[in-house]
């Protein structure tokens, strides 16, 4: 299990604004989300899940509102808001120029 | 519109938190289970798939309490939660919160007390208008003649105030006592003949009335008075239509012009003001120092450059009168700061007595915040367990003691408003008439911020220093442990040493209050060598129009002198210039040593001048040291012979006989006569502020009359009832010579040291708190270790201890602990004592009766702490002992 300093934590949000971008989602489907497109690789932790969706819906990116879920319980589901959909746009191009300027060092050097 | 949202959420967690919190058990509790589901359907036993979850998920308290954190971005909520913790905490443990509260609230008081004080009488001693351009002006003769005699000649004054160009105004002044004629009697009244412009210098206006006209300054035209408030409401009732009457005052009408605003007297204590009516010879005058004068600089102008001026001025002066003004440089000094002079470095040691009591309350307060820390590291381990991190625990300690302060300060408040009107109104007017800004002493708003400054810096310091002292704590251990009973080594140390700290910081401050008293009862003792009981001291001065010449002052003198030693009872009578305790600077003068070398200029020897009569000495009791006193002989007429006190000889006849050399006064080159010493006589304490010992000359009367003597009377006893005698003896002579200032002599010195006997009042009030925290301190920290081994004791009564050894064990701890301390704290103690001592010099002394009284007293209350926790412990029932928690 990863601890939550080993996912940075700018990282973490985008994760988790990426993965609910399409539907409202509970935590735990957002920890499996992340769990199974990253082919096992990243595994959040709830201690850091949970800190980062309040954290994110107190900077109002997220908001949240309780539902019905998959096997008919009571689950508080995340989605975007309108000013999270702008920042996760502006986040993912940071981080493509930032991946492929990383890329680009390691080839070089 | 996104901020928008985010407090409207954050308002809603802070006001729903009840929501809140079930959500947040609810969220988690839906992971938990949904993951458990996952797991059963991969194909896990139910207990497995809860067990394999809630290890996955980790403490959920943990992540709900960071969950919580995200939310805390804004204090307020944090703050009242913890305010509403640390009230609870404080309400469960009632015992230490009084303690605590009390010992800071007293800290506190005592501070605001003084600083109320300080305050009003440093800062803020006058009610004028911009008192900080305000400033005394006198001519200076090259010797420092002390604050009562700082005069200027009228015409130097008028001169330098309109060719200076550094005043905006300028008012000249002169002390004045008159009788005030009250139903069929009269009463001595405080009062100053002023020049017209005074109070507009001042910035005051009378709250009735005008202030004086400048034609009232004729001669002639000056029967108008300005009233006190006080003593229009005091002795005209506050009669609204005083404007217009006529009083009388020394024997003449005077009408009522108007009424001052209260609390205003200036110089203190008078109480009436005429007009400063001067003919023009005496305004002409130039030779005689016979005005004060206060000035207002101009907005541009500073003090110093005012000086400057002065002196400047004062240069051209003595080109142009060498004959009046050789020698004579007019100096400007602000008022207020004239007001520091004696007074500053005694209210400086009361402030830092007052700081003495805040410290030992910190130090107190610091090991009660101490013992209780261990007996919380339990809490402060399990908080740490459920997530509280470094911050919030920060957090919550630093909320917890601020409360404690704040609560401390509001009592300390409420206590200061009471004591400061105490402090106010329980001591005589007499003694405060003197004192400027005395009225004015109250809590005000300054007062009352700096309180709260102290109480937050106490309460932050307090905080921060708890969570200091838990840093580093071993959460599995200190859980581990068992009850507050159980005695590791490490535990057993620290208690030690917390009864050892606190016997150190007790004695070193305790000593360092103890001298200070010290020092004030030392000052009030300041006239120990007088003998003043028995003593009436009258003043009288001739007027100036009847006895123009040196015969007609000695006949009535003489005669006067004459008739008063033929009242029956009267012992000694006697005149002298300036009587001991008279809070007047005698008046002091160069002298030339005949043949001797002449010395340079700043050179020239100076001392004291006093004028008596034969019967000064044995009147107050003062002995002849070598030689023979004056007697009648030592007329006009007959070689002019001086007494000098022992130690003028000591200083300038250092291993010589002084009998038989002669001196004359003033510089080599004056033509005053050569007087020759004939005797030595002690020397007298003048006032409290003059050193012990001054040097001083005494003329005989006969050979150097005045018109203004203080004539004093021994009687066998009652000395007050001798007044309407010796009043009867001088209308006799001259109905219009009034005597004044008539008062015993033991009456003069008591209200001559007044201030200091306030503040050793005060002083002593400090060193009473100081000893009680301190024992609290000592016996709270000790009872309190031996009442943690209330189950160590139980188990030794148990196997058989007997109950003598046991508390013979336990107070030789005790006194251990307290001699280890002692030992450590003596060395401190004595250097703290040998450093105030230079600071404060010729206050304080170190003093080893007072270093040994206080360890001896911290003995006593060490044994004392011991023996009552020890012996209660000794009572319980071994069993109880046992569970005892």
């Amino acid at each position: 299990m990863t601890k939550p300093t080993d996912l940075v934590q700018g990282t973490l949000d985008l994760l988790i604004l990426k993965t609910i971008a399409l539907e409202p989602m509970h935590g735990w489907a957002i920890a499996q989300r992340i769990r199974h497109v990253s082919k096992n690789v990243l595994q959040v932790n709830q201690g850091a899940l949970y800190p980062a969706l309040h954290r994110l819906e107190q900077q109002a990116w997220i908001q949240s509102k309780w539902g019905e879920s998959e096997n008919n319980r009571r689950a508080k589901y995340y989605s975007l808001t309108r000013a999270g959909r702008k920042y996760l746009q502006a986040e993912e191009s940071n981080w493509e120029r930032l991946s492929s300027a990383i890329g680009l060092v390691l080839k070089t050097v | 519109m996104r901020q928008v949202q985010s407090i409207v959420h954050r308002l809603r967690t802070l006001f729903r938190k009840q929501v809140f919190e079930q959500e947040l058990s609810d969220e988690m509790r839906f992971h938990l289970e949904r993951q458990v589901e996952e797991n059963i359907a991969s194909g896990m036993s139910p207990q497995e798939a809860r067990r394999a979850a809630t290890r996955e998920f980790g403490g959920v308290e943990q992540v709900k309490e960071e969950c919580r954190d995200t939310r805390r971005a804004n204090l307020l909520e944090t703050l009242y939660q913890d305010l509403r913790y640390g009230g609870r905490m404080l309400r469960k443990s009632p015992g230490f919160t009084t303690v605590a509260v009390l010992t800071l609230a007293l800290g506190i008081g005592a501070n605001i007390a003084i600083f109320s004080l300080v305050n009003a009488l440093l800062l803020h001693p006058y009610d004028f208008r911009e008192l900080d351009s305000l400033v005394r002006i006198w001519e200076n003769r090259g010797i420092d003649e002390g604050v009562d005699a700082r005069w200027i000649a009228p015409a130097d004054a008028y001169d330098l105030y309109s060719k200076t160009r550094v005043f905006e105004n300028f008012t000249t002044y002169r002390e004045k006592s008159f009788n005030l004629a009250r139903d069929g009697g009269v009463e001595p009244v405080f009062g100053c003949a002023v020049s017209s412009s005074f109070f507009d210098v001042l910035g005051v206006s009378p709250a009735l009335g005008r202030g004086f006209l400048e034609t009232e300054q004729q001669p002639g035209d000056d029967h108008v008075v300005v009233l006190s408030h006080g003593l229009w409401q005091q002795r005209f009732g506050g009669d609204s239509a005083i404007l217009g009457k006529s009083i009388k005052l020394n024997g003449l009408e005077y009408t009522v012009i108007g009424v001052t605003p209260p609390k205003f007297s200036y110089p203190v204590p008078s109480l009436l003001w005429v007009p400063l009516a001067l003919d023009p010879a005496q305004t002409m005058n130039r030779a005689d120092l016979s005005l004060m004068a206060l000035g207002r600089l101009k907005h541009d102008v500073s003090v110093a450059k005012a000086d400057a001026a002065l002196a400047a001025f004062s240069r051209q002066l003595e080109t142009e009168y060498p004959k009046t003004n050789a020698g004579r440089t007019a100096t400007a000094l602000q008022l207020r700061k004239e007001q520091y002079l004696y007074t500053l470095p005694l209210f400086l040691l009361l402030q830092a007595a007052a700081g003495f009591v805040l410290l030992l309350a910190c130090a107190n307060l610091a090991n009660l915040m101490f013992a209780r820390m261990i007996g919380r590291q339990k809490e402060i381990a399990m908080r740490s367990a459920l997530g509280a991190g470094p911050r919030r625990l920060t957090q919550l300690f630093v909320s917890e003691t601020l409360l404690l302060a704040v609560l401390a300060g509001t009592a300390a408040i409420t206590v200061s408003f009471w004591s400061v009107r105490l402090l106010r109104t329980s001591i005589s007017q007499d003694w405060t008439k003197w004192v400027p800004g005395w009225d004015g002493i109250q809590v005000d708003r300054t007062v009352l911020s700096f309180t709260i400054l102290l109480a937050i810096v106490v309460g932050l310091l307090f905080g921060l220093a708890t969570v200091l002292s838990t840093n580093g704590l071993n959460l599995s251990k200190t859980l581990k442990e068992a009850g507050p009973g159980s005695m590791t080594r490490a535990k057993g140390r620290l208690r030690s040493t917390l009864v050892v700290t606190q016997v150190v910081f007790a004695l070193v401050l305790l000593v360092c209050a103890g001298l200070t008293i010290q020092g004030f009862v030392r000052l009030s003792e300041v006239y120990a060598g007088l003998q003043p009981t028995d003593v009436l001291k009258v003043e009288i001065a001739l007027p100036e129009k009847s006895y123009a010449t040196n015969t007609r002052i000695t006949n009535f003198y003489q005669q006067f002198l004459h008739s008063a030693v033929a009242i029956p009872g009267v012992k000694e009578t006697a005149l002298i210039s300036n009587p001991p305790a008279s809070n007047v600077d005698s008046g002091t003068t160069f002298f030339t040593i005949e043949n001797r070398p002449a010395p340079k200029t700043n050179e020239t020897p100076s001392a004291t001048l006093e004028i008596a009569t034969p019967g000064y000495f044995p009147a107050l009791h003062i002995p002849l040291l070598a030689g023979r006193l004056f007697s009648e002989a030592d007329t006009a007429s007959v070689e002019q012979v001086v007494l000098i006190s022992r130690s003028l000889a000591a200083r300038d006849w250092p291993g010589e006989d002084p009998l038989g050399k002669r001196f004359k006064l003033g510089k080599p080159d004056s033509n005053e006569p050569w007087l020759k010493i004939i005797g030595i006589i002690a020397d007298v304490r003048q006032n409290w502020w003059n050193p012990p010992a001054l040097p001083t000359i005494y003329r005989p009367f006969l050979q150097a009359p005045q018109r203004g003597m203080a004539f004093l009377l021994r009687s066998g006893s009652n000395p007050a009832g001798y007044v309407s005698a010796v009043r009867e003896a001088i209308r006799q002579l001259d109905p219009d010579v009034s005597p004044r200032g008539i008062n015993t002599l033991e009456g003069e010195v008591t209200d001559s040291i007044g201030i200091i006997r306030i503040m050793g009042i005060l002083m002593g009030v400090f060193g009473l708190v100081a000893l009680m925290l301190c024992s609290v301190g000592v016996y709270g920290v000790l009872s309190e270790s031996v009442a943690q081994r209330t189950r160590e004791i139980g188990i030794r009564l148990a196997l058989g201890a007997n109950p003598p050894d046991l508390m013979k064990m336990v107070l030789g701890q005790a006194l251990r602990l307290t001699i280890i301390g002692l030992a450590i704290a003596l060395p401190m103690a004595f250097a703290a004592g040998r450093l105030m001592g230079a600071v404060v010099f010729g206050i304080v002394r170190l003093d080893f009766i007072v270093l040994a009284g206080v360890a001896i007293l911290l003995i006593l209350v060490a044994l004392i702490a011991g023996f009552f926790p020890a012996r209660r412990a000794l009572k319980i029932d071994p069993v109880m002992a046992l569970r005892y928690e």
